[in-house]
């Protein structure tokens, strides 16, 4: 009986706690107000967990087709650059202003502190789960709800390459030739 | 009825004052920095000499330029008809001269007109 009283005093006074921090006011939420170490840890290895179980089953098609380099690539410069950065570039608006800053996708996955990317497979199936679900209250957009899975590989393709890219490269890649018919549905 | 007008007006002035600091705070850096406009790839930045061409990023850039030099050479087609230019349909006599550049008359071959 002792314990049950003691739990539902633990109960209550969890609720209390939960019920001050929503409605005092007191959780900062500025993006320019870093978390604590302890809240970004926990935030951190959360996502990183959620991802990598709801990746693991995801199918890696062939990714060599230089084809899918060349529509990745335009779909990357026009809606992951801003805030993933091009070659060359040390940071941006977004790259800057976002919390938690955006991963600068232009240096190699292992160059990311933090978290474990795994073997290629493994990172593509993680980028292309990001790609297409989005990451919720992090300013990653769910572009599967707008772009079929074939235009979210290619861009996957064109991430495993970009780390090697030079800027000249990039730009070749990219570019979008107006007097071209190509698609542009951003 | 005054009371009622002050209201209104202080709730409009509530929810306006906000929204157009907010507007201007928006506007306050350069919109370049965002708008992105279709742009041609820069071919004449390749080098071949560096390129391994099974590479897919060469093969994708050699793709690119290739596309891109034959769709520039269609519009030139496009734009000038060479086959609906029939010398004996051109009327000369209504060309004004005087308007011509000297410069391209003299390098001009068909001066026998």
């Amino acid at each position: 009986m002792k314990i049950l009283k003691l739990l539902l005093l633990l109960v209550v006074l969890g609720i209390a706690v939960a019920a001050t921090a929503i409605y005092s006011g007191i959780v900062n939420v500025a993006a320019d107000e870093p978390h604590s170490d302890l809240v970004y840890w926990l935030l951190e290895e959360t996502r990183e967990t959620s991802i990598k179980k709801a990746a693991q089953d995801i199918e890696v098609p062939d990714l060599a087709d230089p084809e899918l380099l060349l529509s990745g690539g335009v779909d990357y410069n026009f809606m992951c650059a801003s805030c993933h950065l091009k070659p060359g570039q040390k940071e941006s608006d977004m790259s800057v202003g976002l919390y938690p800053a955006p991963p600068n996708l232009t240096i190699a996955a292992q160059s990311h502190e933090g978290h474990e990317h795994g073997d290629d497979a493994q990172s593509a199936r993680k980028n292309f789960w990001v790609i297409k679900h989005g990451i919720k209250a992090s300013g990653m957009p769910a572009w599967g709800k707008t772009h079929d899975d074939k235009r979210i590989w290619a861009m996957v393709a064109f991430l495993r390459r970009l780390p090697e890219l030079t800027a000249d490269q990039y730009q070749i890649l990219t570019a979008l030739d107006p007097n071209d018919n190509q698609e542009m549905d951003h | 009825m005054k009371t009622n007008l002050i209201k209104t007006i202080s709730k409009i002035a509530l929810v306006l004052i906000p929204a157009l600091t907010l507007s201007m705070t928006a506007a306050a850096h350069d919109p370049k920095l965002h708008a992105k406009k279709p742009e041609k790839a820069d071919c004449s930045k390749m080098d071949h000499s560096k390129m391994d061409m099974k590479d897919p990023v060469a093969m994708a850039m050699m793709k690119k330029c290739m596309k891109q030099a034959e769709a520039s050479s269609d519009k030139m087609d496009g734009e000038m008809d060479h086959s609906k230019m029939m010398d004996d349909k051109m009327d000369h006599d209504k060309m004004d001269h005087d308007k011509m550049d000297d410069k391209d008359m003299k390098t001009d071959e068909h001066n026998n007109h």
